[in-house]
């Protein structure tokens, strides 16, 4: 079989404050960023449960980026803070698992760093496709759109319901 | 009863609820039970469909005989239950999905280990071969009910046998386990401290009254269901998370680690607070082994590899 190039899948969940908002403002800025993230809008950073992380990568994603505010622009404060140690927390079991940390990558982009926000998906995308697909072993390969539908409504459900 | 993958601590448990026992024997008639009675794969296969009114499963699926032999006592019951951690979750067995099948042999048997051929003719004799990676029982047959814990605390055996043998089985799916977390049962006094290091049961002598998180030890009560009683908690040991996640935790590691996240904090402002908080989280040794002692197969599947190009 021919050699295919590897396209990255990445969810990436994104605070609805400061990271949505920025890659909203790289859209009417059209600045343009590869497509192969799927943006999943999130209350805050420090709503992001270490299972719905779980979940995308089991569901095929090779990656999950989160955004959240810059440390000291939480919307709720310490949201953020909460974040990364969660963040941090996960890592050191994926790293366990065998599971490339940077798999696994939390970033801070305000609203108005649309700019930035295109940049940072633009250099995660071609990290990730340095890495390769996600470790097959425990990965199932799927399509972007059936990541999104499975984490999706997993994050529908938590923000609905409590 | 059937025992697949597992130390065999389940097929004794039954033996838990004390003098009950001779109440449940008087009120079943015992049709295959590999570890008490001489009843062989072929007994089961000769009964018709359907003829087992519950078939309680122990342990984690690991040969391709545990799945030969689930797909036939599936046939054969009307009820099927896994029947504590490693049937419902993957339990300690399930530890072995951090490594091949081939690898755990190897260590276990030396690297030039080979299986001596079997006699011509007797192919049967053969070991079974091992799958590529553990599951629970529920990723091969359909489970109607679990009955959660390593082995199952007594409480929970008797509340099973006691819907069953009294006829009003609860909804397909139950878990006989409370929804609340251990906590609830736990008698210990939480007062909400913030972890600043991390210590493990044999590092301390723990105050018997005050909650072990807020001692530094990782108790996994807050995400596990009750229903024991605490009582790992309630001899000075911190909970495993034997008896599962709650239904708000999900995922066993998942849910801690968020707990944790919210007890490990150095304060709100500056980054500097990141190289306190993350000098605290290194103290956690073991991360899988504490927060996926049980759970770890049910979650992170091995497959046979490769896993497909794109």
């Amino acid at each position: 079989m021919a050699e295919q190039k590897h396209e990255p899948k990445i969810a990436a969940f994104l605070c609805r404050w400061c990271a949505y908002a920025g890659a909203d403002l790289a859209g009417t800025n059209r600045v343009a960023y590869p497509p192969n993230m799927i943006p999943i809008r999130v209350p805050c950073s420090g709503r992001v449960e270490p299972s719905w992380v779980i979940e995308a990568l089991r569901s095929g994603a090779d990656a999950v980026l989160i955004g959240g505010c810059h440390p000291g622009d939480c919307h709720y404060v310490s949201g953020n803070y909460k974040a990364r140690r969660r963040m941090s927390l996960l890592q050191k079991v994926l790293k366990e698992l065998g599971v490339e940390p940077a798999r696994l990558k939390l970033t801070w982009v305000s609203a108005s760093e649309g700019m930035r926000f295109a940049q940072v998906v633009r250099d995660y995308v071609e990290e990730v496709r340095a890495l390769g697909p996600y470790h097959g072993e425990f990965g199932v390969p799927r399509e972007l759109h059936e990541v999104e539908e499975n984490v999706g409504q997993l994050v529908r459900q938590a923000v609905s319901h409590g | 009863m059937y025992w697949t993958g597992g130390c065999g601590g389940c097929d004794v448990s039954p033996l838990e609820v004390g003098e009950a026992i001779v109440d449940v024997l008087s009120g079943v008639e015992l049709v295959f039970w590999p570890a008490l009675m001489d009843t062989k794969r072929a007994d089961v296969e000769a009964l018709p469909a359907g003829s087992i009114d519950a078939v309680l499963i122990n342990g984690a699926l690991r040969t391709e005989e545990n799945m030969e032999m689930v797909r036939i006592l599936r046939e054969k019951a009307k009820v099927v239950v896994a029947y504590g951690a490693c049937a419902h979750l993957g339990g300690i067995i399930g530890l072995g999905n951090l490594h091949s099948a081939q690898s755990l042999v190897g260590t276990a048997l030396g690297e030039d280990w080979q299986a001596s051929p079997p006699v011509p003719g007797a192919n049967g004799d053969a070991p079974p071969a091992l799958t590529a990676g553990v599951v629970p029982l529920s990723d091969a047959i359909t489970v109607d009910y679990v009955v959660p814990g390593c082995p199952p605390p007594a409480q929970l055996i008797g509340r099973f046998f006691q819907a069953l043998l009294e006829g009003y089985m609860p909804e397909v799916g139950h878990v006989f386990a409370e929804e609340k977390a251990l906590c609830d049962q736990c008698p210990r006094e939480k007062e909400d401290r913030p972890i600043e290091r991390f210590v493990r049961p044999h590092e301390v002598e723990t105050d018997p009254d005050k909650c072990l998180l807020d001692q530094g030890v990782v108790c996994m009560g807050p995400v596990t269901r009750g229903g024991c009683e605490a009582a790992c908690p309630n001899l000075g040991m911190p909970c495993t998370g034997c008896v599962g996640p709650t239904r708000k935790a999900g995922d066993l590691a998942g849910g801690m680690i968020s707990a944790l996240a919210s007890l490990v904090r150095a304060g709100e402002e500056g980054e500097d607070v990141f190289v306190q908080e993350e000098e605290v989280l290194d103290g956690l040794v073991d991360t899988v082994g504490t927060l996926y002692k049980y759970a770890l197969a049910g979650t992170w599947k091995r497959g046979s590899g490769g896993g497909g190009n794109r």
